[in-house]
């Protein structure tokens, strides 16, 4: 089954070059990674983004004509797995850098990709993505948000929902509908730019489970998107978003959400464990050592310009499950006591728990895993 | 070099490895006739240092092995005649060597040997890697769970051999290849009979309960197959223990998760006798206990990790591509 086969990828030594350069970033900046979280949605800090940029390393794959560095995916890829692995405050420029972009350098317009590009590239322009809605959730297609014909462009209203960082963000691009579905329900949608600063835009924060206030819903009440701001051609937003999905589904951040309580995990073990402790940390290493090597074969086959959805599922599905089962491994095998709660025992104890209070996610964003399972089970030819 | 073996290999198994192939051999009679025919086309002598193949190739063959529960002691055979080297004996002859553990109990003159009852020479591998050659004299058999002959083997004349490689490794590496194999073809199973079988009017392929435990299955399959890849790359280069570990270790986890889900897709006929999903799963669940469990690997590179440092972990998994 040529779906099954996750061919290796040897990273070029400009990636490994690069990996070095990110570290010593990492030591320098220290300061903004005070409680580290491998979770990508977690920390947005437009201050560490601003210094990503200055570096060169947002949107780096992407034309040198806008500012970026024309860089391989693969040292892409090295860069975005050593800032999750360092537990850095990735979120602010997050969407941008791996779907925003892309997207406008796929469908975009000349005048939008000048426009939009060299901020995102400087870690200055932010982006959400604007997909759910209260009756939308895994059923894309039923998005209600509608935008409507009027001079010079479209006016826009309904809410989208469980929109991450858009109190912190300057755009979104939303999937509305912008004709009827006539019997096509694929047909009629659009994807809009809409500065989340216009008129007519509310935005309410919604409290997670966790704590945090990361995600929101966003009401348009009659918002005044232009014409320039359609990306691609009205109507083209199914097949647009459906790859754009690609893109999000197998990268570092699909496995290492959960990484810093494995390491909080291995420094309190000890560098001499007991024989279940030492096999809990070979257990998640061994899942580590696979998933990454998947998800560094779809990168190589993305970078040769192949669209591998059903990999990136299988990627998403074994890695967000991972996420899930790292802490409960971890939390398992760990020798906590009563006493003991100064040190490495804290750290571990925090970090699990901030973990485990974000893992419900894991296995909804992006596509949940009962979506995912579906994309795998017609590449299988089951449906 | 690689698939032209894989494929030559595959054209025997798939001609030979029948149904009643498989339950004559599970009751310990030797498939002499797929031994012969592989003897006659080299294979035999494939893992010797001058054959002009790779180890990788073994590997390789081991796998396709797997696909087709293979009944005889391939691997063993194979790296048996690679450690005794010029010492291999009449190479043209069909006679079988097999590799051997010291028995748990310690007692190294009897032998864990898979299919010892045939073979004219036995090499051992003693816990801490020591190789050596012995004669069998007297044989109690036994069979794992998956009918696979696992007799104890009483051995003379016992020396020393010079092995300049990790043997328990490469023994596990091999579990790995043909459990990567075998979950290939439970895989196939699983779809093919999901698609056949029809209930409630419809191929039960249609109902979404199925096709989830199918696609985690594909997604156990595709970790396992990248695994056992990863550590076939490594051979010959410093982590190559390591990289068995990880693979022996995320190739058991999969097996484990894919036997449940398969048996349960075939329903009551799986659990027959007569279907021969039976021969790939028993041999599935033996081997990810031969030649060190997931936990005795798990821990061997934990350790190693632990003694790297917290801090140190990352640059440990990040390098090894």
């Amino acid at each position: 089954m040529p779906m099954l086969q996750f061919d290796p990828v040897q990273l070029p030594k400009a990636a490994e070059a690069l990996r070095h350069e990110v570290r010593d970033f990492l030591a320098t900046n220290s300061d903004r990674i005070s409680a580290p979280n491998s979770d990508f949605s977690s920390g947005h800090d437009a201050d560490f983004s601003a210094r990503l940029g200055e570096r060169g390393w947002i949107g780096m794959t992407w034309p040198k004509a806008y500012g970026g560095a024309e860089r391989s995916f693969f040292e892409r890829y090295v860069v975005t797995e050593e800032l999750l692995a360092a537990g850095a405050p990735v979120s602010a420029h997050w969407i941008a850098d791996r779907q925003s972009g892309p997207l406008l350098l796929s469908a975009g317009s000349e005048e939008q990709r000048a426009r939009y590009l060299p901020a995102i590239i400087r870690g200055a322009s932010f982006f959400s993505i604007g997909m759910s809605e209260p009756g939308t959730g895994s059923d894309l297609a039923s998005v209600r948000t509608v935008a409507k014909p009027v001079a010079g462009g479209w006016r826009v209203s309904g809410t989208k929902l469980w929109t991450t960082d858009a109190h912190r963000n300057h755009y979104m691009i939303a999937l509305v509908r912008t004709a009827p579905a006539d019997g096509n329900r694929h047909g009629g949608l659009s994807q809009l730019i809409i500065d989340l600063a216009a008129p007519g835009v509310t935005i309410r924060p919604i409290r997670n489970m966790a704590g945090g206030e990361d995600f929101n819903e966003v009401v348009f009440d009659d918002v005044f998107v232009a014409d320039a701001d359609v990306v691609g051609e009205p109507g083209n937003g199914w097949s647009q978003v459906t790859s754009e999905l690609g893109y999000e589904r197998s990268g570092p951040e699909r496995f290492l959400s959960a990484f810093r309580v494995y390491v909080e995990f291995v420094r309190l073990v000890g560098a001499d464990p007991e024989r279940s402790e030492a096999a809990a940390v070979g257990r998640i290493a061994a899942h580590l050592m696979t998933l990454r090597r998947m998800s560094m074969s779809v990168a190589g086959m993305l970078e040769n310009g192949k669209t591998p959805n059903v990999e990136a599922a299988l990627v998403k599905e074994l890695g967000n499950n991972f996420e899930k089962l790292l802490p409960e491994i971890a939390r398992a095998a760990a020798p906590l006591s009563r006493s003991g709660d100064g040190g490495a025992q804290a750290r571990f104890r925090q970090t699990y728990a901030e973990t485990l209070l974000l893992s419900p996610s894991f296995t909804l964003r992006g596509g949940t895993r009962e979506i995912l399972r579906g994309v795998i089970a017609r590449g299988l030819g089951l449906r | 070099m690689e698939q032209m073996l894989a494929d030559a290999a595959e054209r025997i198994f798939r001609d030979q490895c029948t149904k009643p192939a498989l339950d004559a051999a599970e009751s310990g009679q030797f498939p002499a006739r797929l031994w012969q025919l592989l003897c006659e086309n080299g294979f035999q002598l494939m893992a010797l240092p001058d054959s002009g193949a790779e180890l990788a190739d073994l590997f390789a063959v081991l796998r396709v092995a797997g696909r087709f529960a293979a009944p005889l002691p391939l691997a063993e055979a194979l790296l048996a005649n690679r450690w005794l080297g010029g010492e291999g004996g009449d190479r043209t002859a069909d006679a079988l060597n097999t590799v051997a553990l010291v028995a748990q109990d310690g007692n190294p003159q009897w032998l864990d040997a898979p299919w010892g009852r045939a073979a004219r020479r036995i090499v051992g591998v003693a816990d801490d890697g020591a190789v050596f050659a012995g004669k069998p004299v007297a044989v109690r058999e036994a069979f794992n769970l998956a009918g696979e002959p696992r007799d104890q083997v009483e051995v003379r004349d016992v020396r020393p051999l010079p092995c300049a490689e990790p043997p328990l490794a490469l023994l596990a590496l091999a579990r790995v290849a043909q459990s990567a194999g075998a979950l290939e073809r439970v895989l196939e199973l699983g779809i093919g009979y999901a698609q056949e079988r029809e209930q409630f009017g419809r191929p039960i392929a249609r109902f979404q309960a199925v096709q989830h435990m199918l696609a985690m299955v594909a997604a156990e399959v595709a970790a396992a197959g990248r695994a056992s890849d990863a550590a076939v790359a490594a051979i010959g280069s410093d982590r190559f223990a390591l990289e068995v570990a990880a693979a022996k270790s995320r190739v058991g986890e999969a097996v484990g998760l894919v036997a449940e889900a398969v048996h349960q897709v075939h329903g009551a006929m799986g659990f027959t006798h007569e279907h021969q999903l039976h021969h790939f799963t028993r041999r599935l669940w033996a081997w990810r206990d031969e030649c060190g469990s997931e936990a005795h690997w798990q821990a061997l590179l934990g350790r190693r990790l632990c003694a790297l440092g917290a801090d140190q972990v990352w640059d440990f998994l990040a390098t090894s591509s």
